[in-house]
């Protein structure tokens, strides 16, 4: 039976959804699954290529590309390395350019990392950050204003203020207490971004924050300024206030996390390909070293996704696509893949939760050779058609590094080459 | 309550020691019912009395006593026959009935007996005997280490404390002193010069992410490791393990104790070892006996009153140790009994009349009580603690009226961050709330936020693995990569720092140095 699809995608974070995208532009038919949105809802809707390189992780990184000249040099099977780092350079040109034609330009490129003002106030590395972000560059000293809203839990403009203040910026805070917030019972990101997206909600809010602006040359808002236009919300606020604006990400769900999921799923549409969320991917069929389909769970029964070639992007340990056992093994779920990872559990963590270094687990994951392909003890491939992409791999603790969404696109976008060549060659 | 002027001293928050660190069980005695009938003796008449003055603090969820494959059917005669003389109601209930109310209790159970066991809520607990003490007149310190004691020939005079928030001396003189340090009244003690046998008894728990059994299950058997799962609100707690320390303070939780729990779990439970583990912890039994002795099971459970005076010709200071928490009431009327000797006065105990504050409404607490409270003041938009139902309302309350000095001690006042997430979402939430209230220096609440972080770390390292492991590494990804709170300006060490489960001297764990 010929498949269906070309190429199975599974997780729909930022490295399945870029693999989706590539492949579906080399002309593949794509399908992505998925159980839920990935850990984009999750983040901070930046692109942290490196943040923090391992030989210094007190200092943040000021230029990516000499310090993953350096990390790809030391560390061959880095997934850095894997990809090049032109392949990093090409990959995120090309997020960058889906970004921009949909009206939401991410701002940055490899010689520089942002400093941009985290939620807490503590100066946040960043190699690209969307146009509502870029104000709150902290490598400028003019005076901030960061502002709160009375009822929302998740952002608290005085610690960000005074921790800014703490390190040499000057910024105040202000709390709004919207008489149009009063009656809601609930204020999460997502409301307020909801909220935001209405004119009068945003004269309200002006109007509010007029008499407080002071001294202030830019003012800090939570990552709330709209979830479909917040370019167009952004100007608007600068315009009535006559002040820079910028966004501070939040705690999940992010709301420019939402963005850049919506942007990019629409881009494996408009690329010809479809995304299936609440679909969970539970085990996969393999004859002559090939994967010949992924199941699916539902109504009780299994549904075999076929495909030329597969892409596993499910995530690693915080996607669940590698689960750690009560008697300390590391398991890939769906087919059962090899995980590279220390040898026994009590090797697995640190005695400090916000140890510089790592804990050890957090960089198990899958070997794969140079094509992505997950390999064996010998080095030698499992399966010629299964590409792995995103936090799957192993090699290094992203989160540690601030590299989650530059080894994300990265991987992504070579994997979504790489099943698309896999394809091509399958079908001569 | 009984007029004398006191003050007390605590190390740390209340609840510190062990009080904080055990399983939640309000004990019927049934456990003690064999081997040691004066504690069983004991348990059931305090048990009566706490569910009368903190019914509050109790949920009256009943115990079982069960037979499995793996106990000796000659212990049930026993045991039926000790509680009927301790005084225990006890009642078997057919494996059939038990099933129905337990559907996850192993169907190979022969025998099912049926005590007044409970649940009881030691932080809420300790904090309506403080609030009680200080409506009386009391002076509650926390945060004050006793540094040394302060002696004038045969007779101790005073204390000097460390206050470990302000980093000062504070010196106290007392007519009498009363050291009901716990597993630490052997080190108090030594400070007056006498010499008090503690054996620090550790016990592991460990904590199930949800209700496994809605009722206590012991083994009915002798104590020993791992023979009882306690329900206490919103998770389920297997204990314990019993090893001689030498230290109260420094002890490492060892992998093969936490494997130890799940495997005797998994006898009452199958299935226990594939659902979704949350922390661990560990507490030392203030264990009293004259003599050494090698296995700390064999010692009693029941308590002591050294009266130093009589046993070391050493005026003004008595010891209360031994004991279980469910017999704490009963230690301090005895303890305050031979304090009125003491001072030639007669004035009799209340304490096992009056109620505590917060029991007015005279009912127990229920699983559902903190969500019908939620859907009630529909509060459901003001959740800073989702997992626990803790409100914005409730940690304002406990940042201003409470003595709270680190985001633990709101922990302890509104069960913030004990739930799955451990901290994930409501850490930054109480920290943004406190700085916004006290506007401290900034640096001050990013240790907090720290120091919490830390804390709740404490307790998963043991135990870390499956969906907790992939929640904590959302965790990570918060406070790591979206907040990038390991680079907050200001000192990293603190004094109100977590003690970790760790021998003193530092880790030995078979892990990467730090």
């Amino acid at each position: 039976m010929r498949p269906r699809v070309d190429v199975l995608v599974i997780g729909a974070g930022l490295a399945g959804l870029m693999a989706a995208w590539q492949a579906a532009v080399a002309g593949c038919r794509v399908r992505v699954i998925t159980r839920g949105p990935g850990a984009l809802f999750w983040h901070a809707g930046c692109v942290d290529v490196l943040g923090y390189a391992a030989q210094d992780t007190e200092r943040p990184v000021a230029a990516p590309r000499d310090a993953l000249l350096h990390l790809v040099n030391a560390n061959p099977a880095h997934p850095y390395a894997r990809v090049g780092l032109e392949g990093v350079e090409t990959a995120l040109s090309a997020l960058q350019q889906v970004c921009e034609a949909a009206g939401y330009p991410l701002r940055g490129d490899l010689s520089h990392n942002w400093l941009l003002p985290s939620a807490v106030g503590a100066f946040r590395p960043t190699c690209l950050a969307p146009e509502t972000m870029v104000s709150g560059d902290l490598a400028r000293r003019d005076p901030l204003l960061i502002v709160g809203f009375e009822g929302m839990l998740d952002f608290y403009p005085e610690l960000v203020a005074d921790n800014l203040a703490e390190q040499e910026r000057p910024a105040r805070s202000v709390r709004l207490d919207l008489p149009s917030l009063r009656e809601r019972r609930q204020l999460t990101p997502v409301t307020l971004a909801q909220l935001f997206e209405a004119p009068e909600f945003r004269r309200q809010v002006a109007e509010a924050l007029r008499p407080k602006l002071g001294r202030a040359a830019r003012v800090g808002f939570p990552a709330v300024l709209g979830v479909h236009r917040p370019l167009e919300v952004k100007q608007d606020l600068e315009a009535k206030l006559g002040r820079e604006v910028f966004e501070i990400p939040t705690l999940p769900p992010s709301v420019p996390g939402m963005r850049l999921y919506t942007i990019l799923v629409e881009a494996v549409r408009q690329a010809g390909g479809d995304v299936f969320t609440g679909m969970e991917a539970v085990r996969a069929e393999a004859e002559n070293g090939r994967v010949q389909a992924v199941f699916t769970e539902a109504a009780a029964r299994l549904n075999p996704h076929r495909a030329h070639a597969f892409v596993l992007a499910t995530g690693g340990l915080l996607g669940g696509g590698i689960v750690a056992d009560a008697d300390g093994h590391l398991r890939e779920v769906i087919l059962g893949l090899p995980v590279q990872g220390p040898e026994s559990q009590t090797k697995w963590f640190r005695q400090e939760f916000l140890a510089s270094e790592d804990h050890p687990v957090y960089a198990a994951g899958v070997a794969v050779d140079e094509r992505f392909r997950p390999v064996g003890a010998k080095g030698v491939p499992l399966y010629t058609n299964l590409f792995v992409a995103g936090m799957t791999l192993a090699g290094d603790d992203v989160i540690r590094r601030r590299a989650l969404d530059g080894v994300a696109v990265a991987t992504g976008y070579a994997v979504g080459q790489h099943a698309a060549r896999s394809v091509q060659e399958a079908m001569r | 309550m009984r007029g004398f002027d006191a003050i007390l001293v605590e190390k740390r928050d209340l609840t510190h020691g062990t009080t904080g660190r055990y399983h939640g069980l309000l004990h019927s005695g049934g456990r003690y019912a064999v081997k040691d009938p004066q504690a069983a003796v004991e348990c059931i008449e305090e048990n009566r009395i706490l569910r009368r003055i903190m019914p509050h603090c109790i949920e009256d969820t009943g115990g079982f006593f069960v037979v499995t494959p793996w106990d000796d059917p000659d212990y049930v005669p026993r045991f039926v026959d000790g509680c009927r003389r301790a005084g225990i109601p006890v009642e078997e209930v057919p494996v059939d009935q038990m099933l129905r109310e337990e559907p996850l209790l192993n169907p190979h159970i022969s025998h099912c007996f049926r005590v007044p066991d409970a649940a009881a809520d030691s932080f809420l607990a300790t904090e309506a005997n403080a609030e009680s003490a200080r409506q009386h007149g009391a002076r509650i310190w926390t945060y004050h280490e006793v540094t040394r004691l302060v002696r004038q020939g045969d007779h101790v005079v005073g204390a000097v404390c460390h206050d470990l928030v302000k980093d000062e001396e504070v010196h106290i003189h007392a007519d009498l002193l009363v050291n009901a340090a716990g597993a630490w009244a052997g080190q108090i003690a030594a400070m007056a010069g006498v010499e008090v046998n503690i054996i620090p008894g550790k016990g592991v728990m460990v904590a199930m992410a949800h209700r496994v059994v809605n009722t206590v299950v012991n083994r009915c058997k002798l104590p020993s490791d791992g023979d009882i799962i306690v329900p206490i609100h919103t998770v389920a707690v297997i204990g314990t393990t019993d090893v001689k320390v030498s230290d109260p303070e420094h002890f490492p939780i060892e992998p093969w104790e936490i494997a130890l729990m799940l495997a005797e779990g998994e006898k009452l439970v199958p299935g226990l070892k594939q659902m979704r583990v949350l922390r661990a912890w560990a507490g030392v039994r203030p264990l009293y006996q004259e003599t050494v002795v090698a296995d700390t099971r064999d010692v009693t459970r029941a308590y002591t009153l050294l009266d130093h005076e009589t046993r070391d010709g050493l005026r003004g200071l008595i010891t209360i140790t031994g004991g279980k928490w469910t017999t704490y009431r009963q230690m301090a009327q005895v303890t305050v009994d031979r304090v009125c000797e003491k001072f030639g006065v007669e004035r009799h105990c209340r304490t096992h009349e009056e109620p505590l504050p917060g029991a007015e409404r005279a009912e127990y607490h229920w699983l559902g009580a903190p969500l019908a409270r939620v859907e009630r003041e529909r509060a459901y938009g003001r959740l800073v603690c989702e997992c626990e139902l803790a409100t914005e309302e409730d940690v304002i309350r406990a940042i201003t009226e409470g003595q709270a000095r680190t985001i633990d001690d709101i922990r302890r006042d509104v069960r913030l961050g004990m739930g799955p997430c451990q901290g994930g979402f409501c850490t930054y939430r109480a920290a943004g709330i406190w700085h916004a209230l006290r506007r401290p220096r900034v640096t001050e609440t990013n240790v907090a936020l720290r120091d919490f972080l830390q804390e709740r770390w404490k307790g998963l390292l043991p135990v870390l693995h499956g969906q907790q492991l992939r929640q904590e590494r959302l965790d990570e990804l918060i406070y790591l990569s979206v907040l990038n709170a390991d680079h907050l300006p200001g000192p990293t060490v603190s004094p109100l720092a977590p003690v970790m489960y760790e021998p003193a001297g530092g880790t030995q764990r078979d892990g990467p140095s730090t």
